[in-house]
């Protein structure tokens, strides 16, 4: 085979083909502040044009050897979509991801329009992926990721009413989730169809710190599920936070791939899931990338690869504020150290 | 019965009222500990925090989450609103007195853990300020002079708002070393506490509501 690009590197190892070496990638927000500042432009803004969330993905990605550009960045686009308001903080000198100040007070009262794809900045996010298959498309993969149906849910219904009705008014919030579904379905088919390589499915707010196993069990796993059964291939679910507890569960819901953070005990997942599914995770979005030393950031990839991972890759957002060095060390370390198989795919 | 074992039984209905997440059974025996003239601020700390605790432990087991807190959470509410009004000035002398300022950072609208931990400091007799969520990080250090409060807690649920409690820290300790600084989230470690100069954290909103009845127990544990 010729020289491998980037984007072969990918989409073979989600395939379980064989690669060179291991591919540097997420399926979570990726985007850093020294490529936007080369931009000249503020956060705040990457997140209001398509041009700037491509072109800041596609920096992010040029500038430490990434395998591949992700969009969008925040969780917000589908709320405001459905008719919610949105907090930019475009005056903020820090950094701070756009949120959803108002949410509904019942599940009973979300409404899903026919015409979200239109509203807010969906629209924007769809040219962004567009952009990047323009621009990128022939050498990099493309990733994307919506929230999986809990989460989303919570993100358009205060959380704590969200949570206490699961168990005291189960059927309105299923009967919430059963919507939310349809809506992933659609929109996930909707982003490969226009360029995305793959998608990943950010369960977060159902890890076992969170909800319990049981609960996983009876309202989430069925969607996620009907998700993976609707969508092609390559599916990955991502849950972070504590998922040593349901992590047989994730891998029985119809993913490929199954990314964990780094609250997940690698190795006793790995024996528990297998060698045929992929692993995804974990480092530290924020430690590695912003604090870590060199000799930290090596071990850390090196722990990831010996307990079973078949990339190395965030177990989160990498936070925007990393230092340069810093994860163009994760990324090299990876490359390098990423040369031997991994469990679920061998190497050329 | 007699006024003993009638307290015990009453004690132990709002313990298991919390438990069992018994809203209305819990508001009845509060209102019952008030109508047999029993002492409030007991029934307080040794029934519905008693029974916090032993959700704590059910934290801790994997046997309750989130949800589950939430509910014993509001169990112990409807408890504490009825019996709060009727502490008595003399039991005041025993309570733990102390101020603290609570809110979840800006850029972060999650307040699952901010609001139980605010729950388990008002019932061990704290004067809570709530600034409430996606709180502007001045504001903060602001709230702790007006009110010279002794304990910031901070709460930000996600690694893309964790930095602002920094800033916070930074802030306060400025002005005021001796405040004590408490962090709570899925993000922080003790790294990020250590890093940021906080004196304590939580990772999560159980872990949160242990901390808090660890330091709840040892205050009913001075006062047997």
């Amino acid at each position: 085979m010729a020289v491998m690009t980037s984007r072969d590197r990918v989409l073979r190892l989600l395939a379980r083909e064989p690669v060179d070496t291991m591919p540097c990638f997420s399926g979570q927000g990726m985007v850093t502040l020294p490529a936007i500042e080369t931009l000249g432009i503020r956060f705040p803004r990457v997140h209001l044009t398509a041009e700037n969330m491509a072109n800041s993905a596609i920096r992010s990605m040029e500038m430490f050897d990434f395998d591949s550009a992700v969009v969008p960045y925040d969780m917000c686009t589908i709320p405001e979509a459905l008719g919610l308001g949105v907090s930019i903080y475009e005056e903020a000198e820090e950094i701070l991801f756009p949120t959803i100040p108002e949410k509904w007070g019942t599940p009973e009262e979300v409404r899903i329009p026919s015409d979200y794809p239109q509203r807010g900045r969906m629209p924007l996010v769809s040219q962004a992926i567009s952009l990047l298959k323009e621009k990128i498309g022939g050498t990099h993969a493309i990733g994307t990721w919506i929230l999986g149906p809990f989460t989303l849910a919570g993100q358009l219904v205060e959380l704590d009413i969200l949570m206490k009705m699961a168990i005291k008014a189960r059927t309105k919030v299923e009967a919430l989730l059963d919507k939310l579904v349809d809506l992933i379905i659609d929109l996930g088919r909707h982003y490969r169809e226009i360029g995305a390589d793959y998608v990943n499915l950010r369960e977060m707010g159902t890890g076992a710190d969170i909800l319990s196993p049981r609960m996983f069990e009876l309202i989430v796993q069925p969607r996620l599920r009907k998700i993976f059964e609707s969508w092609d291939s390559p599916k990955i679910l991502h849950i972070c936070g504590s998922t040593d507890l349901i992590i047989e569960l994730m891998n029985d819901c119809g993913a490929e791939a199954i990314s964990v953070d780094h609250k997940n005990t690698l190795s006793e997942t790995r024996s528990k899931i297998g060698s045929e599914v992929l692993l995804l995770g974990d480092y530290d979005g924020f430690n590695l990338p912003g604090q870590a030393s060199f000799e930290e950031i090596e071990q850390a990839v090196r722990r990831c690869i010996e307990s079973g991972v078949d990339a190395v890759w965030p177990g989160c957002d990498i936070w925007p504020e990393i230092k340069s060095e810093n994860l163009k060390a994760i990324n090299s370390a990876i490359k390098e150290l990423g040369r031997s198989p991994s469990p679920a795919v061998g190497r050329i | 019965m007699g006024k003993k074992e009638l307290r015990e039984e009453l004690l132990k209905a709002l313990s298991d009222g919390v438990v069992n997440f018994e809203e209305e059974k819990v508001k009845e025996t509060a209102q019952k500990v008030l109508d047999e003239g029993l002492n409030a601020y007991d029934a307080v700390m040794n029934g519905l925090a008693a029974g916090m605790e032993i959700v704590g432990d059910l934290y801790d087991k994997h046997e309750y989450f989130v949800p589950e807190l939430l509910m014993c959470a509001d169990a112990l509410y409807g408890g504490l609103d009825i019996l709060r009004p009727h502490i008595k000035m003399e039991d005041l002398d025993q309570r733990l007195k102390g101020q603290v300022v609570i809110g979840t950072v800006q850029g972060d609208v999650h307040d699952i853990g901010k609001n139980l931990i605010k729950m388990m400091f008002e019932v061990a007799g704290f004067t809570v300020h709530d600034l409430g969520r996606d709180v502007p990080l001045e504001k903060f250090a602001e709230e702790q002079m007006r009110t010279d409060s002794e304990i910031v807690a901070l709460s930000a649920m996600m690694t893309t708002t964790m930095m602002g409690m920094k800033k916070v820290v930074q802030m306060i300790k400025e002005k005021n070393p001796n405040v004590a600084i408490m962090l709570g989230g899925a993000p922080v470690t003790k790294d990020v506490t250590d890093l940021f100069g906080a004196d304590g954290y939580a990772e999560s909103a159980g872990n949160a509501v242990q901390e808090a009845i660890k330091m709840i127990s040892r205050l009913r544990e001075m006062q047997k």
